[in-house]
C-alpha cells in the first residue's frame, strides 16, 4: 500500500494552514473580531478570543512545518513570544481573580464583602488579607473634575507589626500578590446603632451613594433585624466641595441625617438618638467609605516580561541588515557598455 | 500671549515650507548653463524649505514650553494640546529623516499636507486649557507619549517614501521632481520605516498595558480607545505580513499603509475625543 501520496497531501494541507497569507486570515479575523464588537456594541472578548485561538494554532503549525521561520531567530523569538503571551493571556484569566469591595472608614476588610469573578484555577475570596481605611483626601479642580486621591491604609504584616501607607492613583496596596486600587466610587457613611428593648445593640454603616456623582440623592435604607427598614438622608447645609473652586473631597461639617421609619419622622445630628417602636436609634458619626476594585493575577509579571521579549526581539528583526537577493532592476546601461553595479539594498523578506 | 505669537509664526513657518517645497529640481536639461541654475533654484529651494521647516519646529518648541509652564503640565490634555505635540513630532520626526535621506527629499509633497491638514485643524481649535486627570501623573505618560510620536511619525515617513512613484505619475509634477530612486530602494526603505513603525506600536500598546494596570487595576478592558489602538497593530501587522506575501509594487505598499495611517490619524485625534472612556478620568 503506497503511503506517500496521503502523507503528500497532508503536508501540502499543513503548509497551506500555516502559510503567510493564512496567517493574514487569522490575523484578519482578529481585526474582524474587534470591528464587530464595536460595531454591535458587544463585549470583544468572547469574539475574540476564538479568533486568538486561531492564530495560535495556526503559528503552531507555521513553526512545525516551515523551517525558514527557524533560520530568523529574532523572528522566531517574536513570534514565540506572541504564541506565549497568547497562552498566559487565557491562564492568567483561569487563574485571576477580579472583584470589588466597599470599605467603611475604620472597618477591616472581610473576604466576605468582597464581589468578584474568580477564574477556574483561583482559590477565589481574599483569604486572611487584611486592612483598614482610616479616611481619604481628593483634590477637586473647578467644574468638580477629580484630581489626586491619597487614602491612608494600615495592616499587620506577618510579624504582628502595624504598617501604614497611603495609596491612591498608580499606588494600589500590594498584599500576598492582592492589588487594591482605590476608584473613583466612593462617598459618606452614617453610622447607626439600633439598641433593642432588652436585646444586644447591632452597630452598621450605611454607604451612601457614590459622591458627588450622586451629591442630589445621598439617601439609602437601612434594614433592621426584624425586619423593618429605617429609611437614611444626609442633609448637607453646603456641598463640601465647591464646584467653583479649587476644593476637595472632606466630611461636611455642618449637617442632619433625615430618619424615616413609617410614620416617623426625625432629623438627627451625630450623637442624638429617637425612640420608635421596640428600641432607640443611635445616629453615631458620619465616615467615609471607599469602593476598590480588587485583582489577583499571579501572570502580570510574566504577560509583561514576554510583552517586553516581543518587542525587543521585534527590534532586532527589523535592525538587521537587509537579507534576500541584493540585486538591483536593470532600468538601464552605462553608455560605456560597463555592467551596472548593484549599490543599493535588495527587498528584504518578512 | 507669548504662547499664541509664537504658534501663530510656527504655522506661518511650515506654511512658508509647504511653500519652498515645490520649487523645481535638477532635472537633466539640454544645455549645460540650464542645468546649472535649475540646479541651483533647485538647491536654494530645499535649503529655504529646510530653514522654514527648522524655524517652524524653533517657534513651536517655544510654544510648546511656554504653554507647559504657564499651565504646569504637558500637552496632553485636550484636542488643541493633541493636536500641536503630533503636529511638532510629525514634522520633527519627518525632518530628521528629510534632511538624512536622499529618496526622501520629494516625498515632503506627500508629508505636507498631512502637516497643513494638523497645522489648519490647530488653528481652529480651542486653546482654553484642559483638565489633567490624576491618572496622568505618571511618568509612564511620557513614555507612552513618545513612542506614540515616534510611531505616526516614522508611519508618515514610510507611507511618504512608498508613495513617491504615485507623484512621477502627471508628467507636470514630475518635471519639477528629483529622479525617482529605484523601485527596489524605495520599497525596501518604505518598508524598514513601516517595520519600525510597528516596534513602535507594539511599544505602545505594552507601555499602554501597562499604564492601565497602574491606573485602573485593568491591563485591557477593549474601552474605544484600547480597541481601535489593536486595530491600528493589526493593520499595521496585516500590511507588513500581506507584503511578504505578495510583494506588491511599492505604490500598492504605499497605499496599505496610507489606510493603516488614517486609521491610526482617527485613533489619535477622533476615538479619544467622542468616547466616553476611561483615559478622560472619571468624577
Amino acid at each position: 500500500m503506497n503511503t506517500a501520496a496521503p502523507r503528500l497531501a497532508w503536508r501540502r494541507m499543513l503548509e497551506r494552514a500555516s502559510s503567510s497569507r493564512a496567517a493574514l486570515v487569522g490575523l484578519g479575523a482578529l481585526g474582524a473580531a474587534a470591528v464587530l464588537g464595536v460595531l454591535t456594541g458587544t463585549p470583544v472578548a468572547p469574539l475574540f478570543a476564538p479568533a486568538a485561538a486561531l492564530c495560535a494554532l495556526q503559528l503552531c503549525v507555521a513553526l512545525a512545518v516551515h523551517r525558514s521561520l527557524w533560520r530568523q531567530p529574532a523572528l522566531l523569538v517574536f513570534h514565540l513570544a506572541l504564541l506565549a503571551l497568547a497562552v498566559l493571556a487565557a491562564l492568567g484569566r483561569a487563574l485571576s481573580f477580579e472583584g470589588r469591595v466597599e470599605l467603611t472608614e475604620g472597618v477591616p476588610l472581610e473576604a466576605a464583602l468582597v464581589e468578584g469573578r474568580a477564574g477556574a484555577w483561583h482559590a477565589g475570596g481574599t483569604g486572611s488579607i487584611a486592612f483598614v481605611h482610616d479616611g481619604f483626601e481628593i483634590d477637586y479642580a473647578p467644574g468638580l473634575r477629580r484630581g489626586a486621591t491619597r487614602n491612608r491604609v494600615r495592616w499587620t504584616d506577618v510579624h504582628g507589626d502595624e504598617q501604614r501607607a497611603v495609596i491612591g492613583d498608580h499606588h494600589p496596596l500590594i498584599l500576598d500578590g492582592w492589588r487594591f486600587y482605590t476608584t473613583p466610587n466612593k462617598g459618606y457613611a452614617p453610622v447607626l446603632s439600633w439598641r433593642p428593648d432588652g436585646g444586644a445593640t447591632l452597630t452598621g454603616a450605611v454607604h451612601l451613594p457614590s459622591f458627588p456623582m450622586h451629591a442630589l440623592r445621598q439617601a439609602r435604607e437601612w434594614p433592621l433585624p426584624d425586619g423593618r427598614i429605617a429609611w437614611v438622608m444626609l442633609d448637607l447645609d453646603e456641598s463640601p466641595i465647591d464646584p467653583r473652586a479649587r476644593s476637595a473631597f472632606r466630611l461636611p461639617g455642618s449637617h442632619r441625617l433625615v430618619l424615616r421609619m413609617g410614620e416617623l419622622r426625625a432629623e438627627l445630628a451625630p450623637g442624638e438618638t429617637v425612640r420608635v417602636p421596640g428600641g432607640a436609634l443611635v445616629y453615631e458619626e458620619l465616615r467615609t467609605w471607599m469602593g476598590y476594585r480588587v485583582v489577583h493575577d499571579p501572570s502580570l509579571p510574566w504577560l509583561l516580561g514576554l510583552s517586553l521579549v516581543a518587542v525587543c526581539a521585534l527590534a532586532w528583526h527589523c535592525a538587521r541588515p537587509a537579507g534576500g537577493p541584493r540585486t538591483l532592476p536593470v532600468t538601464a546601461r552605462p553608455r560605456d557598455g560597463r555592467p551596472l553595479r548593484a549599490t543599493g539594498r535588495g527587498v528584504p523578506h518578512g | 500671549m507669548a504662547e499664541t505669537a509664537l504658534m501663530s509664526a510656527a504655522l506661518g513657518c511650515y506654511t512658508a515650507m509647504g511653500l519652498l517645497i515645490w520649487q523645481p529640481s535638477a532635472r537633466p536639461a539640454p544645455h549645460s548653463a540650464t542645468r546649472r541654475a535649475m540646479r541651483a533654484t533647485a538647491h536654494a529651494g530645499a535649503c529655504a524649505a529646510a530653514v522654514a521647516l527648522a524655524a517652524a519646529l524653533v517657534l513651536h518648541t517655544l510654544a510648546i514650553a511656554v504653554r507647559w509652564q504657564s499651565l504646569g503640565h504637558g500637552p496632553f490634555t485636550t484636542l488643541y494640546e493633541a493636536l500641536s505635540s503630533n503636529l511638532w513630532s510629525l514634522a520633527l520626526v519627518f525632518g530628521i529623516a528629510w534632511f538624512g535621506l536622499r529618496e526622501l527629499r520629494a516625498g515632503a509633497l506627500i508629508a505636507w499636507p498631512v502637516l497643513a491638514l494638523l497645522a489648519l485643524w490647530l488653528a481652529v481649535s480651542d486653546p482654553a486649557p484642559g483638565h489633567l486627570p490624576a491618572t496622568y501623573a505618571t511618568a509612564l505618560l511620557y513614555l507612552h507619549a513618545l513612542v506614540g510620536k515616534l510611531f505616526l511619525g516614522l508611519l508618515l515617513v514610510a507611507v511618504s517614501l512608498a508613495l513617491l512613484p504615485v507623484l512621477h505619475r502627471p508628467a507636470w509634477l514630475a518635471r519639477r521632481l528629483p529622479p525617482l530612486p529605484g523601485p527596489a530602494r524605495l520599497d525596501a526603505l518604505a518598508h524598514r520605516f513601516a517595520a519600525f513603525a510597528f516596534v513602535f506600536d507594539s511599544l505602545l500598546l505594552v507601555v499602554g498595558a501597562l499604564w492601565a494596570q497602574d491606573a485602573w487595576g485593568r491591563w485591557w478592558d477593549w474601552d474605544p480607545l484600547e480597541t481601535w489602538s489593536f486595530l491600528t497593530w493589526i493593520a499595521l501587522a496585516l500590511a507588513l505580513h500581506a507584503r511578504a506575501s505578495w510583494r506588491p509594487a511599492p505604490v500598492t505598499f504605499g497605499v496599505w499603509l496610507s489606510g493603516v495611517f488614517v486609521l491610526a490619524f482617527l485613533t489619535f485625534f477622533g476615538v479619544p475625543f467622542v468616547s466616553v472612556s476611561p483615559h478622560k478620568g472619571a468624577v
